[in-house]
């Protein structure tokens, strides 16, 4: 992606990375620096933006020692603050544009970091670990430069960069979302996984299986998955082989090797080669641990052989398998706006993990103050969430009910309990609460078991 | 201001150490006394015997302009009177002694603090009370548990209801504590919230907790993050890390920092640092400006000598005063004639040249300012704000409350006008019930003291002070008196007794069902009337009747009202919000706000009833809970 546009015309956000080991002699500080975007900014500006960053972080540890510095406000920017690793800081700095100065989506840029940097992880391992490799800084940096510049151009619309903003506010980034699927599709999945996953004889692998865009099984820890997920969801390519390959972590030299991605599994730091392969609209990736395949690339392919004719080659017909849960969840799935429900504008978050939302079009269709709205009501909602973190009980769920009529006449509602969460834009509903409040209580009766329903 | 605190512990056996006053002339130069009840001028410190001697060689013969008038009726001090009334060698005028049959002291009563509390409210109070301003942890723990002012993060400590807590803030002991701390002391660290005024240059000016000198270093780092961001082209509204906030307001050379984990939104808490620089420049207007554009280098604390009594005391009421995030007053109910009655006199007053003319009264707890009337001479207006400050500058300081004193004094009213002083005669008819009245003329004090004795005059004769006497110990509205059949409520606040019979079977049963308070699990509510920039706040009754549960509801509705007048998207019309502690209804309107505060598990319908029904009530009573159609609030 031509990225050398992105630094001409990223006036609007910087990106640094630092570790505040390194570079505290005076005259050094350039060693802190691990990443800045954009990178041709001069290095006075760098290391100011950083200096603040530093500053702010010892100042704020005075009073509030656990958790240091998470974000600088200011009139015409905001600083969001991301300790990656300890003592490794990812920053990023945002102009405010016109309309997103009421409303600036704080968290969601912070999940931002986490992403890149849980993404970055799962290709590289740890940025600590590979500083302790190779302590000059060099190799962290020859890697945090491609790897980060391409994912941010994802977020490139046009020449410019389009970070999350209230009109984001019905989605929630770092969740997976799932595929509902029927009762006799699951056992064909189950039976799918399970074919796979012994593909590689006797060695324990994990699987994933999408659908589209959306999960549809996983063996994988929750951590895991949602990496896996972001990045398959964010990007593949057909390799040479039929399994898909990747760019992500090759800068763009654009050679379509053979070579199988490593990913790094964050509890056990374990490698695990990764393959995954698609047909029509189902993906299955497998990981297969790195120590486990004696001669490599080639100990590999006959892996990637065995799941082929397990599942997916169509010649077989014992292993139609792939072919067959394609059309079994072909046939259940509702389509693109499978998950709309007619007259809501929704967002609903499991445990922090797994979320369902309306259709980005049909969110869309919104007014701008609906979602300014929906915006701030989910900051306040996540305030209220941390206040409880930080104060009582471990774990304990709060339960909260607001439900607010905007200016405009929307109702704009926040619900948690039990550790889920319900967002809901009513644009239609009647005047009274007690409309609207019914309208949820439909809602999470058919869609929730329950979960937000009173009585 | 600090180095007199930091002797109050050396000085404790003195039962009334007072910062005396200075003439206004000198109030750009230093000036700081300690004095006893004798009358005797003793200093802690050398600084401050120092600023004394300035402060008499200059004090003499110039004070009658701006000073202060303090006139004492002898006739009504006794001997345990604490006030000390004498100057410390600041000029006796000759003209005062005229005054009222007793001596006249010119003085500065904004450079008075006080260190002494009044007799303590019951004796389990005493034990922290004689110990304010002395050092040591135990004395911070022990007013820790007295009032939450000083509190300091523990988890789960606004969850802890109210063990150990004392009901009332009544027992809010004034005046700065911990002035043994500074930026490396834990305690300090751990207090939950902090204000700092510094100057541009870095210079502290008042610390809420700690000894102003001592946190030059931790001041000069604040300045110095908020220029590097001023050097960015930026300018810092605040920064978070965890549950803290550091929220920055820049007033030109001022700036004030406030550093919190109270979960007060952003946007209460600049509010808050809006009101503290409101009340410097009500001491000592905005004129300060130009001493920092002469000497960058300027030190203002010797300006504010005495006053932080007067910071320590608005800062204590953003923790209770809703009229600190309302903008809005709150009136003492009266029947409509007696307040009429009142205006008329006062009007007639302010039509002699008087600017505003203000009869005020405490309320029963805490220091809380009640309007009983107000007039304004023709098309000025006062502004809430402005009246909040004044009535905190006026309440906090002792000099003030003398029963029977009078005392003139220059202050400035931020929102009118910010530049200039105004001059105000303060006068108490009794422990509760005052008069101001501001004028623009510096030698009006003989004018205003005529204009009050007319005023007293018609107030006893139309039997205004004994009405607000009652009013008074009656209180307002109660959520239990608020009924189903509202036919039945003709116009009255009046209690259960004075209603029909007929109505007391028609209350709403489900209140029994949901726990105590009014109908339907309704346990409070805040009234706000637009127009009339007047706001109503029900009793607090049970189960609100713990200190700590009161300041939680206070801080609920603080929160709400962020949130309803969100910046750019609001004011939304409706919210409905629930969780562990009540479920909280607010309605704004172009006419009024409403906020209520229900059991949490109140039922939704009733709730809604409820409020419509309470709204219904204060229209029905709205001529004696508030002030009508005084002067045009027109700003």
């Amino acid at each position: 992606m031509g990225m050398a546009s992105v630094n001409t015309a990223s006036e609007g956000m910087q990106l640094c990375i630092f570790d505040l080991r390194r570079g505290q002699q005076e005259g050094q500080e350039l060693d802190k620096i691990l990443f800045f975007f954009p990178a041709d900014l001069p290095f006075a500006t760098q290391l100011s933006v950083i200096g603040l960053s530093e500053g702010l972080i010892t100042f704020t540890r005075i009073f509030s020692p656990d958790a240091a510095c998470e974000v600088i406000e200011a009139e015409r920017h905001s600083h969001v603050f991301f300790e990656a690793e300890s003592d490794i800081w990812m920053v990023m700095v945002v102009e405010k544009s016109k309309e997103s100065k009421a409303a600036c989506q704080v968290d969601a840029l912070r999940k931002v970091l986490k992403e890149v940097h849980s993404l970055f992880v799962l290709f590289h391992g740890t940025m600590r670990s590979m500083l302790e490799k190779e302590t000059s800084g060099g190799l962290i940096r020859s890697h945090l430069y491609p790897f980060i510049t391409d994912y941010l151009s994802d977020f490139l619309i046009g020449k410019k960069l389009q970070l999350p903003s209230f009109h984001d506010c019905l989605m929630e980034r770092g969740t997976v979302q799932m595929l509902t699927v029927g009762r006799e599709a699951a056992i064909e999945v189950q039976s799918l996984v399970k074919v796979l996953e012994c593909s590689a004889g006797t060695t324990s692998c994990y699987s994933l299986v999408l659908f589209q865009d959306l999960l549809v099984s996983t063996t994988l820890s929750p951590d895991d998955t949602i990496s896996l997920f972001t990045y398959a969801v964010l990007r593949w390519f057909r390799g040479n082989d039929g399994f898909l390959a990747s760019d992500i972590w090759g800068a763009d030299n654009g050679s379509q090797t053979s070579v199988t991605p490593i990913v790094y599994l964050q509890l056990t730091e374990e490698r695990m080669y990764l393959c995954a392969y698609q047909y029509k609209r189902l993906t299955i990736i497998l990981l297969v641990p790195v120590s486990s395949i004696l001669n490599g690339e080639q100990g590999l392919s006959l892996v990637k052989q065995q799941v082929l004719e397990n599942v997916c080659v169509l010649s077989v017909p014992a292993s139609l398998k792939m072919l067959r849960v394609e059309e079994k969840l072909s046939k259940g799935w509702g389509g693109e706006n499978a998950y709309h429900v007619s007259g809501y504008r929704y967002l609903l978050v499991d445990d922090e993990r797994v979320s369902r939302a309306s259709p980005p079009a049909k969110v869309m269709t919104l007014a701008k103050d609906s979602l300014l709205a929906m915006s701030k009501l989910r900051e306040e909602v996540n305030l209220e969430k941390r206040a409880k973190c930080s104060t009582s009980e471990v774990n304990s769920d709060k339960e909260l009910e607001i439900c607010v009529r905007a200016k405009n006449g929307a109702w704009v509602i926040a619900r948690t309990s039990r550790g889920k969460e319900l967002y809901m834009v009513l644009e239609k509903a009647s005047e009274t609460l007690l409309y609207a409040s019914d309208a949820v209580e439909k809602f999470s009766n058919r869609y929730c078991s329950g979960v937000f329903s009173l009585d | 201001m600090s180095s007199s605190d930091s002797s109050s512990s050396s000085a404790s056996d003195d039962p009334n150490p007072k910062l005396k006053p200075q003439p206004l002339e000198s109030q750009f130069q230093s000036s700081l006394t300690l004095e006893d009840s004798d009358g005797v001028a003793r200093t802690d410190d050398a600084s401050v015997a120092e600023q004394q001697q300035e402060q008499q060689d200059e004090g003499s013969g110039n004070g009658s302009v701006d000073g202060v008038v303090n006139v004492e009726d002898n006739g009504h001090r006794d001997s345990s009177d604490r006030e000390e009334g004498i100057g410390s060698g600041e000029a006796r005028d000759g003209d005062g002694g005229s005054g009222g049959g007793g001596g006249v002291v010119w003085r500065r009563a904004n450079s008075e603090v006080e260190l002494e509390v009044e007799a303590p409210a019951s004796p389990s109070s005493s034990g922290y009370a004689g110990g304010r301003g002395s050092s040591g942890a135990s004395s911070a723990s022990r007013a820790d548990d007295a009032s939450e002012e000083d509190e300091i993060e523990v988890v789960g400590n606004d969850d802890g209801g109210a063990v150990g807590a004392p009901d009332s803030q009544a027992e809010w002991t004034p005046g700065k504590r911990h002035v043994d701390e500074d930026d490396a002391s834990i305690s300090w660290r751990k207090r939950k919230k902090h204000f700092f005024i510094l100057s541009n240059s870095g210079k502290p000016i008042y610390s809420r907790y700690g000894d102003e000198h001592k946190l030059a270093g931790f001041s000069a780092t604040l300045q110095a993050i908020i220029s590097f961001v001023e050097n960015g082209g930026d300018r810092v509204k605040y920064v978070k890390a965890g549950m803290h906030q550091v929220v920055f307001l820049v007033k030109g050379p001022i700036y004030l920092v406030c550093i919190s984990c109270t979960e007060e939104p952003f946007e209460s808490l600049v509010a808050q640092l809006e009101l503290v620089y409101g009340q410097m420049i009500l001491i000592l207007t905005k004129s300060l400006n130009r001493c920092f554009e002469k000497n960058p280098k300027f030190d203002m604390t010797p300006l504010l000598g005495g006053t932080d009594v007067v910071f320590s005391a608005l800062i204590h009421s953003f923790s209770w005063n809703p009229a600190a995030f309302l903008h809005a007053y709150a009136c003492l109910p009266l029947p409509y004639a007696t307040r009429q009655a009142a205006g008329a006199i006062l009007q007639d007053v302010a039509d002699s040249g008087v600017l505003f003319a203000l009869l005020m009264c405490k309320h029963r707890v805490g220091t809380s300012l009640k309007v009983i009337s107000l007039v304004g001479a023709q098309k000025a207006s006062l502004h809430p704000d402005d009246m909040l400050l004044l009535g905190n500058f006026i309440m906090s300081s002792e000099s003030f409350r003398q029963v029977t004193s009078e005392s003139f004094s220059p202050i400035c009213l931020p929102r009118y006008n910010p530049m200039a002083f105004l001059h105000a005669y303060v006068h108490y008819f009794d422990a509760d019930t005052y008069l101001i009245l501001l004028t623009t003329r510096s030698d009006a004090f003989y004018h205003l003291k005529d204009c009050r004795i007319r005023i007293e005059t018609v107030l006893l004769k139309s039997n205004v002070l004994s009405e607000v006497q009652r009013s008074t110990l009656d209180g307002g509205m109660r959520v239990e008196d608020l009924s189903v059949d509202l036919q039945q409520h003709t116009g009255s606040t009046s209690r259960v007794e004075d209603k029909p019979h007929t109505e007391t079977p028609e209350r709403i049963r489900e209140s029994s069902l949901v726990g105590l308070g009014g109908p339907a699990g309704l346990w409070h509510f805040l009234y706000r009337s637009v127009y009339l920039d007047q706001y109503v706040s029900s009793e607090f009754s049970s189960p609100i009747n713990t200190h700590r549960q009161q300041k939680r509801l206070y801080r609920a509705y603080q929160k709400l009202y962020v949130s309803m007048h969100s910046k750019g998207i609001g004011p939304h019309k409706t919210q409905f919000r629930r969780d562990e502690n009540y479920v909280l209804l607010c309605w704004v309107t172009p006419d009024f706000e409403l906020y209520a505060a229900f059991d949490p598990l109140a039922d939704k319908a009733l709730a809604i009833k409820t409020c419509n029904k309470v709204c219904q009530w204060v229209k029905d009573v709205e001529n004696e809970i508030f002030l009508l159609g005084a002067s045009p609030f027109s700003w």
